[in-house]
């Protein structure tokens, strides 16, 4: 048996030794309500969200131009709603390890979106 | 009442699902149901068919269930390849008519990447990522049951497209116009949209789950540069999968959306614009390439670095080479259509990155070959097929390479040259991957070794088959013959070139019924795995028994270097020896749910009804969803505790507790 044969520890004895280490952090403390209030104003907020695009476009109410100009911007701020509302964007347990691939989200999106259109660019006399 | 028969007789079996060969097959299944359900009910074998496996969220009996679909999915798959040769072994054939070729064709691609790799590749996620990590299961139990449920719905909607209704016709990527609504009025391709959709969600829960469970659940001590490779290889093809997905997902719902709700994304008329759909396609078909490779990189470095004997080489150099191939495949993808004439520009581009990506999987070959060096190699099954993997591979890598200089590609288009090339790699690398798996991880999945003897000739039938099937597909390309072709006359020169390749074909057949012997004689006089480590192998996985127990760890071990029951071995160690009795304490297990068959029958039900445009059917499946996830939302007793009694009890019986 060496030097490693007893350190097995369970991880709750392990969150234990972090604590006493001062590692207060690690602790999990993840949100928690009674009611879920901001939830469902969120699913809500979604739904309305969604709904506005839907009839803005079926009553062309504007000129096209105007019209995805403004569902991209409802598009964008209902992303953001989820991510906040449903997504976690804030809990974590020492490192937030949710944001790493969230930033590569918005980098491949970015590059997704923008050499789509930098491609599709050739289509004018296509369609 | 008799016109609705007619209707439904009309619309069900329509005359492209009248064919003798389907109706045969009709015949066969009922049979086969009858067969099953006699034997089910004589034996009395359905409450453990509902207790074990209909609702089981065990991490380890999903991988078997999902190795059992990919197994049949194989053989389907695989009929479709033997029906193609056989149409076009000879100049001017008709083994079957044109129509059905086209369902053949477009069958035996959606089958063979998303009903076949996929869930072979979910299996081996399942089966031993939980065990190397030293976890007690995935993060979300329930979540990976539901996953492979709504896979498992969406293969059998595909599948039933051929007896009911007929099948898709427009190709595995499922191109408008030909899936336009006035072009292909039929159900098909409202099967091909709605099976993929329903199997796709399960898949992005895969990726998700198995991202949270690499990053959250490893083993105290475990750093992400001491995860073995094929957990780095998981968890990097969670990733794309998390982000390749959704740009399917959206084609798949929008052309969706043109065939039954009358909308305009990719018609020709109405300002559609149907090379849309070709760069979303593609926007995740070139990391969908990747997502099926990188998994079986991981399970070759496993491989190797077991029977050889020796640590992997340039674990870092690894771990940065496939981190860069996740990366650089996110900016490939137009080297699908470089014909579609998007300007010098953007073909340049993406001719230039695709070349990029040879690097990293350049600098893979060479590490997997440094840790061959000068070790002592085993010529296990296993080890074969790494063996074939990496000249097979190198040469499908090498021809991709031709592909993507772009003035070539304007050549090579869309010819058999294509189709050698991506059967080159996908057979060389992630095929022989899986098989290479397959022997590999067998002992640890069912408790015995899989005979070598057998697999060996499995194996050189497969690899030469192979080599015969798609050799001459090379030379058929370049000599102008081009994909889909469905017969061709003589006198181009074509007509030996066919032969020969039909001739590998069979002989891949063969290799597939060995293949099956091999399993099914191992279930039965296979050599039982007593020791839980029949390779001597490096990585944690080997440190349980075989097959693993419920709880797979008494306790969860700490892990201190890279390769840790390789470690612990060589420090005399086992996990056995030192579980001492009062070291075992309760364990807190996911308990099993309905829930995620209920949701993926729904689905089923919801997609089917959908196919048909009958909408009372569509509106119950719905239902059925929403009603389970009300249910699943609400449902607190998630959980129950295994007694340290039971564990201990368990750990006696084999012999693993001290004292």
């Amino acid at each position: 048996m060496s030097e490693h044969g007893n350190t097995a520890l369970t991880i709750k004895e392990a969150y234990e030794q972090d604590n006493d280490k001062g590692l207060k952090f690690l602790r999990p403390h993840f949100a928690e309500e009674k009611f879920p209030a901001v939830q469902i104003a969120g699913y809500i907020g979604s739904l309305v969200l969604t709904f506005a695009a839907y009839f803005l476009v079926m009553n062309h109410v504007l000129p096209p131009a105007a019209l995805l100009a403004i569902i991209l911007a409802l598009a964008v701020f209902q992303a953001g709603l989820q991510l906040g509302v449903f997504m976690h964007l804030k809990e974590s347990r020492g490192l937030a390890w949710q944001l790493i691939p969230l930033y590569l989200v918005f980098l491949i999106a970015l590059g997704m979106v923008g050499m789509s259109i930098w491609i599709m660019l050739f289509k004018s006399g296509v369609s | 009442m008799p016109s609705f028969v007619s209707y439904l007789i009309h619309t069900l079996f329509p005359p492209s699902v009248r064919l003798p060969d389907i109706l045969l097959i009709d015949v066969g299944l009922v049979f086969g149901i009858i067969g099953i359900v006699v034997f089910l009910t004589k034996t009395g074998r359905w409450g453990s068919l509902w207790r074990d496996w209909l609702t089981t969220v065990d991490h380890k009996k999903i991988a078997v269930m999902y190795l059992i679909a990919a197994l049949l999915m194989l053989f389907r798959g695989g009929v479709d390849a033997l029906m193609i040769r056989a149409q076009l072994a000879a100049p001017g054939a008709h083994f079957m008519p044109a129509s059905q070729y086209d369902e053949v064709f477009t069958t035996h691609g959606t089958i063979m990447i998303f009903f076949m790799a996929m869930p072979f590749i979910f299996a081996l996620f399942n089966a031993v990522v939980p065990l190397m990590i030293g976890a007690r299961d995935v993060a979300f139990p329930r979540l990976n049951a539901m996953s492979y449920w709504l896979f498992a719905m969406g293969a059998a909607l595909f599948n039933v497209s051929f007896i009911i209704g007929g099948s898709p016709n427009a190709g595995w990527t499922a191109y408008p116009p030909y899936t336009g609504l006035a072009y292909n009025p039929g159900p098909g391709e409202n099967y091909y949209f709605l099976a993929l959709l329903i199997a796709g969600l399960g898949t992005t829960m895969t990726g998700i789950n198995f991202l949270v469970t690499t990053i959250r659940m490893r083993a105290p001590g475990m750093t992400l540069m001491k995860m073995p490779m094929f957990v780095w290889s998981t968890m990097v093809t969670s990733a794309l999968i998390l982000f390749a997905f959704p740009p399917l997902t959206v084609a798949l719902a929008m052309s969706l959306f043109d065939r039954l709700f009358g909308s305009s994304f990719f018609t020709l008329a109405h300002g559609g614009m149907p090379m849309m759909y070709v760069n979303l396609f593609w926007l995740f078909g070139h990391p969908e390439v990747y997502i099926l490779v990188i998994p079986l990189f991981g399970v070759f470095s496993e491989v190797v670095a077991t029977y050889s004997r020796k640590a992997l080489f340039g674990y870092p150099l690894m771990v940065v080479s496939i981190l860069a191939i996740m990366f650089l495949s996110y900016g490939t993808w137009v080297h699908h259509f470089f014909t579609m004439g998007a300007g010098p520009g953007v073909n340049a581009f993406f001719g230039l990155s695709t070349m990029l990506i040879a690097i990293p999987t350049g600098v893979k070959i060479f590490n997997w070959i440094f840790t061959m060096w000068g070790g002592r190699i085993q010529m296990t099954t296993a080890m074969l097929y790494q063996l074939a993997f990496i000249p097979t591979f190198v040469i499908g890598g090498a021809t991709g390479v031709l592909l993507a200089v772009v003035p070539a590609d304007y050549q090579f288009h869309n010819s058999y040259f294509l189709i050698a090339h991506f059967h080159n790699v996908i057979i060389g690398g992630t095929v022989f991957g899986l098989l290479s798996a397959l022997y590999y991880w067998w002992p640890k999945m069912f408790g015995m070794k899989l005979n070598e003897r057998q697999g060996r000739w499995a194996f050189w039938l497969f690899f030469i088959g192979f080599w015969v099937t798609f050799t001459p597909q090379y030379f058929l390309g370049l000599k102008g013959m081009t994909r889909r072709i469905y017969t061709y006359p003589a006198g181009f020169g074509w007509h030996q070139l066919n032969v020969i390749s039909t001739v590998g074909a069979l002989i891949m057949g063969a290799a597939f019924v060995v293949l099956v012997y091999n399993i099914v004689w191992s279930l039965r006089f296979g050599e039982r795995d007593l020791t839980g480590d029949p390779w001597d192998g490096r990585t944690l996985e080997w440190a349980l028994p075989s097959p693993v127990p419920e709880y797979n760890f008494a306790r969860i071990p700490v892990v201190h270097e890279r390769d840790a029951w390789w470690a612990m071995k060589q420090r005399g160690q086992s996990l056995a020896g030192s579980l001492r009795a009062e070291d075992v304490h309760d364990v807190e297990m996911p308990k099993n749910t309905p829930i995620p068959f209920l949701i993926g029958v729904s689905f089923f039900v919801m997609g089917f009804g959908m196919t048909f445009k009958w909408w009372p059917i569509a509106i119950i499946g719905f239902i059925g969803v929403i009603l389970c996830l009300l249910f699943s939302g609400f449902d607190y007793d998630d959980h129950h505790h295994l007694k340290a009694d039971v564990i201990r009890n368990t750990e006696a019986s084999l012999g693993r507790l001290q004292g």
